[in-house]
């Protein structure tokens, strides 16, 4: 996770508005620090730190809100709305590997209960062989076998590929219409701050 | 979501020390609130609470990290990024295993038994995820963190939580 950047020149005897302002210029900064590198569905990383980059502004607009005129509710909810797609994005991301890593966990206890079944004392050498030992054995490797549980885990990671794509079709939307309608520079004018995107 | 506390007598014009103090020491209260519901494990909405009761606090804490000393400041923000993380992991549990729940009924007979492994693995791990927080908190009570977190914080901005008395936002007739 991309740490917070270092914010220079905070006076903690000033008040609190002009030092809110020196952080969230930082903050945002941050944020927009991402564009361009987002416009590939595959920076899994970049998206995460792209999500904290958000979650970090949107609190910090919450805890100063107080120290500023302008309404900052309708930022607030922008940003949230981007930070929640994110968040599903990298809920997806986080998901698939852990299903696959299920799949490796399903056949290693598979395989750990078949060679306890295999290694119990009826199928040692020397012990007599009989049709119902024969079908006991068999149930018994029946039931340590789990492909029954593997279609369940296949559609899942299906269905969360499917939804990841959603979702970052939304995100690139959500994110334009952001640049389109100028966010930076007036949420920066409304913060009082000089705009790098002026 | 639980709404955030109100942060009382924090102003346009109050001091960044001041401000600091009052939102930390508030965020502080709120999150702790949370804990006897998050170890009675009876709603997992009230693990959810002190969750992000726990990343505003962060929030706060990256907010006024200029207004203290960094030797003490880290150590602190390290602790709160303990309770975060351990929180989390419980968290991330209660959420697949009530996401797996909704989908598994609308899946297909033959996926069902998948997703139902898939759950009881996820409640086992969430049981250890239990003992983790009963732990952690255990261990902080035995530290005395929370004396020792707001007087320190105290200490820097001169503000007292005696006095700053946070309190659930529906009881809060100040702002």
């Amino acid at each position: 996770m991309a740490k917070p950047r270092p914010v220079a020149g905070i006076r903690p005897k000033s008040r609190l508005r002009p030092n809110a302002r020196r952080i969230l210029g930082v903050r945002i900064e941050e944020v927009f620090a991402y564009d361009g590198i987002i416009a590939d569905p595959a920076r899994v990383t970049e998206l995460h730190d792209m999500r904290i980059a958000c979650k970090r502004l949107r609190y910090l607009l919450e805890i100063f809100e107080v120290a500023f005129s302008s309404d900052l509710d309708p930022f607030l909810e922008q940003v949230k709305r981007l930070q929640d797609i994110l968040g599903d994005i990298h809920d997806c991301d986080v998901q698939v590997p852990m299903l696959v890593e299920h799949l490796g966990w399903l056949e290693a206890r598979e395989t750990e209960a078949i060679r306890i079944a295999v290694a119990a004392p009826a199928r040692r050498p020397g012990a007599r062989a009989s049709e119902a030992a024969f079908e006991r054995f068999q149930s018994e490797i029946e039931a340590a076998r789990r492909v029954d549980e593997r279609p369940g885990i296949h559609a899942l990671i299906a269905m969360r590929r499917a939804r990841r794509d959603d979702l970052y079709t939304a995100f690139l939307d959500e994110w334009r219409a952001m640049k389109r309608q100028r966010f930076r520079a007036q949420l920066e004018s409304a913060l009082g701050i000089a705009s790098a995107d002026a | 979501m639980a709404r955030a506390w109100n942060v009382r007598g924090l102003k346009d014009d109050s001091r960044f020390t001041d401000a600091a103090g009052r939102v930390i020491l508030t965020r502080w209260r709120e999150m702790m609130s949370y804990r006897e519901g998050t170890l009675a494990g009876d709603d997992i909405e009230d693990l959810h609470a002190m969750r992000v009761s726990s990343r505003r606090l962060r929030a706060a804490m990256d907010a006024f990290a200029g207004a203290f000393p960094a030797k003490g400041f880290r150590r602190y923000l390290r602790e709160v990024k303990t309770v975060t993380d351990t929180l989390g992991e419980a968290r991330d549990l209660d959420v697949a295993i009530e996401g797996l729940e909704a989908l598994r009924d609308e899946m297909e007979p033959v996926a069902q038994a998948g997703v139902t492994g898939l759950i009881d693995r996820y409640r086992q791990e969430r049981t250890v995820e239990g003992v983790n927080i009963a732990d952690l908190f255990a261990r902080l009570e035995r530290e005395r963190f929370a004396r020792g977190f707001e007087r320190w914080v105290h200490t820097h901005t001169g503000v007292d939580v005696a006095r700053l008395a946070p309190r659930p936002p529906v009881a809060d007739p100040e702002r």
